[in-house]
Parts: structure tokens; sequence; C-alpha cells
């Protein structure tokens, strides 16, 4: 027979454990198609009983009716951001609304619908605005330093809304969503010369509807060009004291990266040391002219360096091109050079749009919530 | 009483490592594998395989600082994810011959396992590791 002191020591061991296991991550923040099933189009009408206006979706619950039965559904619907862009905000909807809410149905049956059209009384409530800033017609040229040199972040602005939302090989077209999943799962061989193992776990992760993105899953950190591939942005904060740029990210987990340009070696670039966060690997940046021409080693494999799923080992090295040829534009570049994944070195570029007169949004990609 | 405490936190300590393993989103098979080898009087049920890729080959070895048998092939087809590994060593003083053949299960996941068999001139039996 165990004593109370054993018991409670038996008890203690099991609860931590079972503590770790219900803090394992959820599908938080995701790809839409990880958690719902775009084709399974349904409408709900029901009351609303609770809105939950928190990262990295809002969620609004009604009580559907049916017959004399009532259940609780969760309509998820998009950030607080980009509801709050759209005219939104957490008192639209109060308890006691009654909504019609389209959408889609979350994979696994549960009560849960991933909705864009929410309407009251047969008006419509809810109209995503596209928050892309629009190009202004005159080309302003872009900002220079007292000694000349362009500057990549002033003072109110970050870069956003980029060109392409995943990596894919120079002069390859292959249509893909902003998650990065490709309308055609053939065309993956097209996207980068992968390697055979490369490329199957590139088509198993699209199959699986990215639902095993660890950035989404466990908030890791998009190393590599992955940083760049995001609305949200982000700022370069140019440190010319201790020769270096920070580069800012406003979504994910709000991490940043350095490029050190004091000349330093790429000592330890490999298995990383104390200066190294290895998620972004060691950066060394130089100036060519106005371009920035960042090489970076030293990346681990905890995380996945583009929106869809591409696989990198940690052979890679990437030589990354920053331009502002004008005021409104950033041209992003990069070669990959990843003999452990890829058959051969490629380049991949896109551009950014600068987002006047703003800092970079806040949004964290999961607040521990479901 | 120590010997149930000393327990309760083995427990406690393995089933939290298990769902603390860390990332791994590159080369499928690179890290270190625990588990077993059933059935295998020469060698011991406990099984721990070390796997590294360079871009070109799979290499590793098993049961590193005891048996320590240096992997001479290991292949990953791809399109089924069936893993084979070839490794010759000593056990005891008499020279051993080990494949193992398996298939990844839970690809998706930093503690996929292999799953399959093994075989040697002594005998053979069920394999399973984890990825740690």
């Amino acid at each position: 027979m165990l004593n109370t002191k054993v018991k409670a020591l038996l008890g203690a061991a099991i609860a931590s454990v079972m503590l770790g296991l219900v803090s394992a991550p959820v599908l938080a923040h995701h790809p839409i198609q990880a958690k719902f099933d775009k084709a399974a189009e349904m409408s709900v009408t029901g009351v609303v009983t609770n809105v939950d206006w928190k990262n990295p979706h809002v969620h609004v619950f009604l009580n559907v009716k049916n017959g004399t039965t009532l259940t609780n559904w969760a309509v998820e619907l998009e950030s607080p951001l980009l509801l709050k862009g759209s005219g939104w905000g957490s008192q639209s909807v109060k308890p006691g609304d009654t909504l019609t809410v389209k959408g889609i149905r979350a994979r696994d049956g549960s009560r849960q619908l991933w909705s864009e059209e929410v309407t009251k009384g047969g008006t419509a409530l809810l109209t995503l605005k596209n928050l892309r800033p629009a190009v202004p017609a005159k080309k302003e040229p872009a900002p220079r330093g007292a000694d000349g040199k362009v500057i990549l972040g002033s003072a109110t602005g970050y870069w956003g809304f980029p060109s392409s939302y995943a990596l894919v090989e120079d002069a390859v077209k292959v249509k893909m969503d902003k998650y990065g999943q490709l309308a055609d799962l053939s065309d993956a061989a097209k996207v980068a010369p992968l390697q055979p193992w490369a490329l199957a776990l590139y088509k198993n992760r699209q199959q699986r509807d990215l639902r095993d993105d660890p950035m989404f899953l466990h908030c890791k950190p998009p190393g590599g060009p992955r940083q760049y591939q995001s609305d949200l942005g982000i700022k370069f904060v140019e440190d010319k004291i201790n020769q270096r740029v920070f580069i800012l990210m406003g979504s994910g987990n709000r991490n940043y990266r350095i490029v050190y340009l004091d000349g330093r070696d790429k000592v330890g670039s490999v298995t990383g040391d104390a200066d190294n966060p290895l998620y972004y690997g060691r950066a060394i940046g130089k100036w060519e002219g106005d371009t920035l021409l960042v090489t970076t080693k030293g990346f681990n494999e905890d995380f996945w360096m583009s929106n869809g799923g591409l696989p990198h080992t940690n052979n890679m090295v990437l030589t990354e091109r920053f331009t502002r040829p004008d005021m409104n534009t950033l041209q992003y570049q990069v070669a990959i050079d990843d003999h452990g994944a890829y058959t051969r070195p490629w380049t991949a570029s896109w551009t950014m749009q600068w987002v006047p007169d703003q800092e970079v949004p806040i949004h964290f990609c999961q607040d521990n919530r479901p | 009483m120590m010997s149930i405490i000393r327990k309760a936190g083995f427990v406690a300590a393995g089933l939290l490592l298990a769902f603390s393993v860390s990332a791994q989103e590159g080369h499928p098979l690179k890290g270190s594998w625990i588990g077993e080898w059933k059935g295998n009087q020469a060698s011991g049920d406990f099984l721990f395989l070390v796997l590294d890729w360079d871009g070109k080959k799979v290499s590793g070895t098993i049961n590193p600082g005891t048996d320590d048998m240096v992997i001479k092939a290991a292949t990953l087809n791809p399109d089924n994810w069936t893993v084979h590994i070839e490794a010759d060593g000593k056990v005891k003083d008499k020279a051993v011959s080990y494949t193992l053949d398996g298939k990844i299960v839970n690809l998706e996941l930093p503690s996929r396992s292999i799953v399959g068999t093994w075989k040697s001139q002594n005998g053979g039996g069920a394999l399973e590791v984890v990825r740690q």
C-alpha cells in the first residue's frame, strides 16, 4: 500500500506530465485549409453568446437552434488586425445579436466554422478589406543618409505585402495561395530543384494542407527567406555605431535577425555559438553600391524556410540582396545553396511594398489558445 | 519508498522527454533514435541509432559507445519512406552483421518512428525506434 506522501508525489508527477500534455500546441494559428475543409461549405444562424477578440483569430460563439436542440458553434474569423482594418471592432457584434454566418466547417467534424461572411437581418456586417496600401502614382527616390547611402528603414513605416508569398525559383510560374499551398500538387517539382527526399517531404506537407508548419504549431521563427513573406512585414533598423542591421518582424513571434556589417569572420557559423541564434543563422553583410549584400550560414533545421514547406538542411547558405530602387519598393533576391536538400544552387526574388507612417503591426502567432 | 518515488520521477521525466522532442524539419532520418530490436540476445533489446545526412548519403552508428557498430549502408526510399540499414560489428568478439528494414511512421512528427524488422546470422525480430 502506498502511503499518503508517496501518493502525493506520484500524483504530482502525473499532474506535471498531464500539464505538459494539455499545454502541447494545437492549431492555434494556421493556414485556413489546415483546420477547415474548403469543400465543406455551410451556413448557420444563431444568437451570439460571446465574442473572443484576441490574436491570432477572433472567435464569435453562437447558440444555434435546431428544432428543440440548442448547440453552440465557434465561428472563427480573421485576426483582430485585419478585422480592425476592415472597420470591425470588439463591439461590432454583441451577445444577444442574431447572426447568419456562412463559411467552411472544421475538418475534425467539431462545431467550428471559418467565416468571412457575417450578416445580421439580411445586412452584410463584415467585408474584409485588402489592407495593401495603394502605390503612389509618382515614384519618389529612395531616401539617403548624410553618407549618401540608401536608407532601407526610414523612421516611420515598414516593408510588407510581398509580391510573392512563397519561394519559387526565378522564371518558374506556379499557382499558390498566400500560405504557399500549390493549386496543383503536380507542380511541386517545378518549384525548386529538390532532391528526391526533399520533393517527397514537400509534397507530403502540401498534401497535409500545411498543418504541420512549426511556425504555426509551435510559434517557431520564420528563418531564412520566410521572414520576407508576410503582409505584416519587417522593419530595418540600421545601427551605424555598432555596424549592424536589425531586421524586426511584426508578426510571428516578433523576433529579429541581426546582420553584422563589421567585417567579422564567419567562424562557427555551421555548428553555432553563443553569438549565433541559429534560426536566422549568422548573417554577414556589406554594401555593394545601393545593395545590401548578406551572406548567411549556420541555420538549424527546426523551421520551414518558406511558406508552403520547402525543406532545407543545415548546409544551407543564403546570399541575399536587398535593394531600394525607389521610396516604395524593396527588391529582395535570394540565392539558395543547400546541397543537402537541392540538386543545385537556385535563386528566387520578389518585392515588398513600403507602408508609410505606420509602425510594424503587432500580430503574435499565437496566444496559447485554440 | 525511495524506489517508488524514483520510479515516479523516471516515469514523469520519461514522459516529459517524449513530449519535448526537438523539431527536425530537414532530412527525416537525421537525428538520434531510441527503441528496441526485440529478441536480440546477442546485443540486447535496447537499440540506439544515430543517423546523419550529408547531402548524398545517410551515415551513422548503432549503439554508440557500447556495441559501436558503424553503419556501412543506409538508404531511404522517399516513394514510400522505407528505410534499409546495414551494419557490421562485434559482439563478445564475434563478428555480427545486422540488416534493419522498416518504414518511417508519422513522418510529420518530430517524434516519428521507424517500425520494421531486424535480422542477423543469429536471428531476427521486430524493430521500433523513435526519434528523440
